[in-house]
């Protein structure tokens, strides 16, 4: 028992100190990683818990999807862009404080009044390992009492995910001008264009205008963005008449 | 209860000095393999057939110089090599390699640890793996390096989604998350009639076993998955800036990834330590030896993805296809058929 406790021990200071990190570090990738390192020694406590599946899940969800998407996006901001991390004005400050304060409280609340009056619930370890272990207890609950709550959850799931598609749709293309050759690349490091904000008109021709070339007719295509072309056959392959 | 503990670690050390050893080796087998599948011949002059390239390449490496770019942030340019090195080998701790024999009187089990959840164990850790590029690309401070770093997390997530849904299937008819389970179940023999069947997933889940192949290729960024490293387009990608031997932890973390990745296969899908004759690790490391053999072979023969067909290709299609074995798995569970 005493090596148990030494372990927990060891894993809740580092804990506790990466977690320090992640408020006190002033490069926000450096936060990230320290938001890592606590996440991944939570999941080995959760270990020590006999709770193997909900720390597997800790480090794949969290470590390795979440983080990693919030990581992607630190660092295609510009570091100047972000909003100075430790500044603010300071009424900010007093309120943050106070708001941080108030929430610490709520949880030591909810842990003190867990732990002193709440009941321990039906599934005892000899019960789990009954079922065949903690995997299949926490399935049977889930997908046997549970399945109204979970498909809830994965509507819910779904309906951001299609709000983040749609936000994300932009409503009125406005080109810049330094994107507008820039027609069919994925650009992942150039987030603003190659800095040039102004846009420019490209001059409309009356539609259905066509030009003559060698091997016949074709429909000149006057196109503001890439997106303009892709529903219009490649040149030389269409013509008009 | 402390004999259990020693005997795990015991076994433990063994397998990280074979698997190390053997991450030597594969880099003279790929060297060898892709040299004639190319019409080369490989290294030939470091000792018989080259077999004493993998140590040359290994003095080399060590002795050279270790810079760090003037632009570089400096303590994440150091961790993130070795975050790579060490997450790859510990996959390894929960595949079985064989049953339980009696040593010196004592019970030792020849694998690390069985954990029943073992299987998410190894997802979780290439979960945790990217880090170590992403970080590397990051911490480079180079263009370059940050855009393989940016195609790899993208990779890696949309990738892990296809490898941890391609093994519900198998989940689903073993019953088990935990390695040794599924070993076990896979060792048992089907009668259809005169005609004897091994229980082996690759017959009974063939659709998830291809989407696992491709997922586990494309999340241990090798060819024609390997874009974070595409060199005619990143000049390397996020090792750009990386020299000597923290060069070379990378490098090898991939190897160790590939071995690991092919060690799961042959667990989940080819009936792990089973086989026709004396069942044992050597069966294990024959199959092992197969999917080690057709990663070289797919660098050879395929050409590189192009970043948007390779995202294409992970949501539009695998996933689909994933979730379709799901349910036809499901259903055949749950109407009886899958348990014969």
């Amino acid at each position: 028992m005493s090596a148990q406790v030494l372990v927990f021990d060891i894993l809740s200071v580092i804990a506790v100190l990466a977690a320090l990190g992640v408020v006190l570090a002033r490069n926000p990738v450096h936060s990230a990683v320290s938001l890592a390192l606590t996440f991944v020694n939570l999941a080995a406590i959760y270990i020590i818990l006999r709770a193997e599946f909900l720390a597997v899940v800790q480090v794949i969800v969290y470590t390795g999807a979440i983080l990693v998407l919030v990581l992607f996006v630190i660092m295609l901001v510009h570091q100047e862009d972000l909003p100075e991390f430790h500044g603010g004005q300071p009424l900010q400050r007093v309120f943050g404080f106070l708001v941080g304060l108030a929430l610490l409280g709520e949880v030591a609340a909810a842990i003190l009044t867990r732990t002193a009056v709440g009941q321990i619930g039906p599934w005892t370890p000899q019960q789990g390992a009954a079922a065949g272990g903690n995997v299949q207890a926490l399935g049977e609950v889930l997908y046997s009492g549970d399945v109204l709550p979970i498909q809830a959850t994965a509507i819910v799931l779904l309906v951001a995910t299609i709000g983040a598609l749609v936000l994300a749709r932009p409503d009125v293309v406005v080109v810049p001008a330094g994107m507008a050759r820039q027609v069919l690349t994925i650009s992942l490091g150039h987030p603003r264009g190659d800095g040039e904000e102004e846009t420019f008109e490209i001059p409309m021709l009356p539609a259905g205008t066509t030009t003559k070339v060698e091997a016949g007719e074709r429909e000149l295509v006057m196109a503001k963005s890439g997106d303009e072309f892709t529903d219009k056959p490649a040149w030389g392959e269409h013509r008009t008449r | 209860m402390y004999e259990h503990l020693i005997s795990s670690y015991i076994v433990g050390f063994i397998v990280l000095n074979v698997l190390l050893g053997l991450m030597a080796y594969m880099t003279w087998f790929e060297r060898k393999v892709l040299a004639r599948l190319q019409d080369r011949l490989g290294p030939t002059r470091t000792g018989p057939f080259g077999l004493l390239q993998p140590l040359a390449d290994g003095v080399k490496l060590l002795s050279k110089e270790d810079i760090i770019p003037a632009n570089a942030d400096r303590l994440i340019f150091l961790v993130a090599p070795v975050v790579s090195f060490v997450l790859a080998p510990l996959g390894a701790a929960v595949i079985p390699f064989g049953n339980s024999i009696t040593l010196f009187g004592y019970n030792v089990n020849l694998y690390v640890t069985d954990i029943n959840v073992a299987a998410l164990y190894i997802l979780a850790l290439g979960s945790m793996g990217v880090y170590g590029i992403i970080l590397g690309g990051y911490a480079s401070g180079n263009r370059y390096s940050l855009l393989g770093a940016l195609r790899s997390a993208a990779q890696v997530v949309s990738y892990e989604v296809v490898l941890g849904l391609s093994l519900i299937g198998v989940f689903i008819l073993s019953g088990s998350l935990s390695l040794v389970d599924i070993v076990n179940e896979q060792s048992r023999t089907l009668n259809f009639g005169a005609l004897q069947v091994p229980n082996w997933y690759i017959l009974s889940q063939p659709l998830a076993f291809g989407l696992f192949l491709v997922a586990a290729v494309a999340e241990t960024n090798r060819s024609p998955f390997d874009l974070p490293e595409a060199e005619t387009e990143l000049i390397g990608g996020f090792h750009t800036e990386y020299s000597g031997f923290r060069f070379s932890f990378f490098f090898l973390a991939e190897y160790i990834n590939m071995i690991v990745v092919s060690l799961l296969a042959a667990t989940l899908f080819l009936g792990g330590i089973d086989g026709p004759i004396a069942a044992g690790v050597w069966w294990l490391v024959v199959k092992a030896l197969i999917f080690l053999f057709f990663y070289v072979w797919l660098r050879a023969t395929l050409p590189r993805f192009r970043y948007d067909q390779l995202m294409g290709l992970a949501w539009k299609v695998l996933l689909p296809l994933v979730f379709l074995n799901i349910v036809l798995t499901g259903l055949i569970r749950l109407f009886g058929i899958g348990a014969i």
